[in-house]
């Protein structure tokens, strides 16, 4: 045999070979040729039409229904080779980046299918539904902001994949395919006299443009957020800040409350008059630990609504008040129908509202209570003399503890206990026996 | 068979040595009693700081009523020995004594230390000198070491500050960049300073000669809801309070979670709501059980 020959021959049956390999491969069920697809549309005759729909998943317009289902048997739903929530990874395993600084949800949990339809789609990318449609279904309330408000921002109304990424972002938080400010400047550019105007000259075209603006439109001029600081709202910055033209500009006059306290002096003076304060508010953060600077979505500028605020450093009370909820959730479910008497969570703290019962400032009771007294607390919302006739007050002592006195929480805790009514003890008996000890059984 | 016998009783031996080790670890908080009453027979009102020492000294800071009581300890006995009149310090909150039985209050109102004698005569606010900007000081807590130097909770400069007995600056360490909010600190007999943050409910240390805090371990969150006080005992073990899950839970220097302790109740024995905790050489542990307006009294049996 001639050498050049020789040399082919050695070539050849290596990729033979490995072409063998790879045909055995994706015909694992030596399927006869078209039933790794078009004879399973011989029963699912409905595909038939699916197929007409503008995008199809490329598997299944190749016929290549083995791609992902097992033809005979699986351990998985609708016949899929592999569990449901990884499927799509095994050919679509770059979609979350590995050093991703925020991820969608659904695609960590692998629920592609809540935007996708495997198989096909009059949608690009075979999405369920067109542009926003499909983001506000989930994202309800941000749709509906964005339906309502006087001032709409541009890029939001003509998709939101014009700042997010579906799947994960690499570089910013909350999907933003580039960090807050440089998404901005893409658009807005700060080196226009227009825009120098707006912002007082100084140089927030490297500030967080988030702290002032809702992205998705608001009620506002300058689509601000609906409850604006009035020095922001006067362009009055120089008020906290250095000014435009310093080296730091943006360095505030004061630290902490003292900050605040040039014009909220009232208020601070009352705080610090009372024998509790709430010890962030003297924190190197002061103020804004709870409050923006500038402008907020919430009242009185709050950083986010009431309970979150609160369960930001007050997690295990918010996390207690989930597993309430979730036991109530359980019982009444098991009562089928039976009316359950007494709640198991406070109504107050279920509607997010701490600040019912406790100051968020200072005050002179411990807890910062609203009320020096626990009666006179409660009985701010609860008549309790209409339904209760157990002494109480400071004239009764509690025979557990003779330093205590006879109060509402002498039997309830107001942040629940697991036990209905929010007594103490799983039953009434349990609880009344604790002081009536000649009752007990 | 000798030779085997030999290997036996070694081997038991080391599991023995292991075994009491790993016991000794373990402390326990054994109720001994508890104190409602000051000297004249009155009731205390929600006290939130208790200070001890190897003196068989306790003084609690009954913030209820604005005052600080004095009480005597020998074993199981508890004697009030009068009343020290604080107006200077409406609403004290944490207290400790340094060598000369000078007792040290922080006030919640004023957020200023006040310094009594041992006769419980006020004698001035501490003012630290030379501190390094930013001049504006919190103090959310204190603690003072064995040599009297006082360690300041800072956390309007998120610092620790570390004075003379005098209150001249020494040294500051400061808080580590992420932190929730820090409530407590405690000083072991080694000059390790210990920062407790209620919102992580994580422990951080600094040793003696260390300028940064590192954290104990991880979270403890799983085994306590809020911690507001911290207390080290001569073996090293970190005592921390759990003020809204009614506990105290045990860690070792290693971070590991050692025990928890106590629950919430009315009952003697039971905590609702406590504050700081003090521990002595004595083996005694003194709880100041707000809630239950009263402060309790541990032996922690090993």
């Amino acid at each position: 045999m001639r050498p050049r020959v020789l040399w082919l021959v050695l070539v050849l049956i290596p990729l033979a070979l490995v072409a063998a390999a790879v045909a055995h491969g994706q015909n694992k069920f030596r399927l006869k040729l078209g039933a790794a697809g078009k004879v399973c549309v011989d029963c699912h005759p409905d595909f038939a039409e699916k197929l007409k729909s503008k995008f199809v998943h490329t598997p299944v317009k190749a016929g290549e229904c083995v791609g992902c289902h097992s033809p005979h048997a699986s351990d998985h739903g609708k016949l899929l080779s592999v569990p449901t929530n990884s499927i799509c990874l095994t050919c679509h395993d770059g979609v979350i980046p590995p050093k991703a600084v925020s991820t969608h949800k659904v695609v960590i949990e692998g629920n592609c299918v809540k935007c996708h339809d495997p198989h096909a789609s009059n949608n690009k990318a075979n999405l369920l539904k067109a542009g926003n449609d499909l983001c506000v279904s989930c994202h309800r309330a941000i749709g509906d902001t964005v339906a309502k408000v006087k001032f709409k921002h541009m890029p939001v109304s003509d998709g939101c994949l014009n700042c997010h990424n579906p799947h994960a972002s690499d570089k910013s938080p909350k999907l933003l395919n580039s960090p807050v400010p440089a998404l901005c400047v893409q658009c807005h550019k700060p080196d226009s006299p227009r825009f120098a105007r707006q912002h007082v000259d100084y140089p927030v075209g490297k500030a967080n443009c988030a702290s002032c603006h809702d992205p998705h439109g608001s009620n506002t001029g300058g689509i601000l957020f609906d409850t604006v600081h009035a020095p922001v709202a006067s362009k009055r910055c120089t008020q906290c800040h250095n000014a435009a033209t310093a080296a730091e500009p943006f360095a505030t006059r004061r630290s902490g409350f003292e900050l605040c306290r040039g014009c909220h002096g009232a208020m601070v003076n009352e705080t610090f008059g009372k024998a509790r304060v709430h010890w962030p508010l003297v924190d190197k953060t002061g103020c804004l630990n709870c409050h923006e600077a500038h402008a907020s979505r919430q009242k009185k500028l709050l950083n986010v609504e009431e309970a979150s605020l609160c369960g930001q450093c007050h997690n295990d009370t918010l996390d207690w008040q989930a597993k309430l909820a979730e036991k109530e959730k359980q019982e009444t479910a098991a009562a089928k129908g039976r009316p359950e008497k007494g709640a198991f969570t406070h109504d107050p703290i279920r509607k997010g509202g701490c600040s019912a019962c406790h100051v968020p400032h200072a005050s002179d009771s411990t807890h910062l209570m609203r009320q020096p007294s626990v009666v006179e607390g409660c009985g701010a919302c609860h008549d309790w003399l209409k339904h209760n006739s157990h002494p109480m007050g400071e004239k009764y002592a509690d025979t557990r503890n003779r330093n205590r006195s006879l109060d509402c929480l002498s039997c309830h805790r107001a942040h629940g206990t697991g036990y209905r009514y929010m007594i103490t003890f799983p039953t009434p008996t349990d609880l009344c026996v604790q002081c009536h000890k000649q009752l007990r059984r | 068979m000798p030779r085997a016998l030999s290997a036996l009783v070694i081997l038991f031996g080391l599991l023995w040595a292991c075994g009491g080790a790993a016991a000794a670890e373990v402390a326990r908080l054994r109720y001994v009693t508890a104190i409602y009453l000051d000297d004249k027979g009155g009731g205390m009102r929600q006290p939130e700081g208790v200070a001890c020492n190897d003196k068989g000294t306790l003084i609690v800071a009954d913030t209820g009523r604005g005052r600080l009581l004095r009480y005597t300890i020998e074993d199981r006995d508890v004697k009030p020995a009068g009343e020290i009149q604080a107006p200077q310090l409406p609403a004290p909150i944490r207290l400790q004594l340094n060598s000369r039985d000078e007792v040290l209050a922080l006030d919640g109102k004023e957020r200023r230390i006040g310094r009594f004698d041992a006769k419980g005569a006020f004698k001035g606010y501490l003012s630290p000198e030379g501190v390094p900007a930013p001049t504006s000081i919190v103090p959310r807590s204190f603690r003072v070491d064995r040599s009297d130097n006082v360690y300041l909770l800072d956390v309007f400069s998120a610092r620790v500050l570390v004075l003379d007995p005098d209150g001249k600056y020494q040294r500051h360490l400061p808080f580590p960049a992420e932190h929730g909010f820090f409530s407590d600190l405690a000083v072991d007999g080694r000059g390790a300073v210990f920062l407790l943050d209620s919102v992580k409910a994580l422990v951080h240390v600094a040793q003696r000669d260390a300028k940064d805090f590192s954290p104990v371990g991880k979270s403890l969150r799983g085994h306590l809801s809020f911690p507001t006080s911290i207390a080290v005992d001569g073996r090293g073990i970190i005592y921390v309070v759990d003020q809204n899950g009614g506990g105290v839970v045990l860690v070792g220097r290693d971070g590991s979670v050692l025990a928890r302790q106590l629950a919430m109740g009315w009952n003697e024995g039971l905590l609702y709501y406590p504050s700081q905790m003090c521990l002595n050489d004595k083996g005694q542990a003194f709880i100041a059980d707000r809630g239950n307006s009263r402060v309790q009294v541990f032996s922690i049996a090993r």
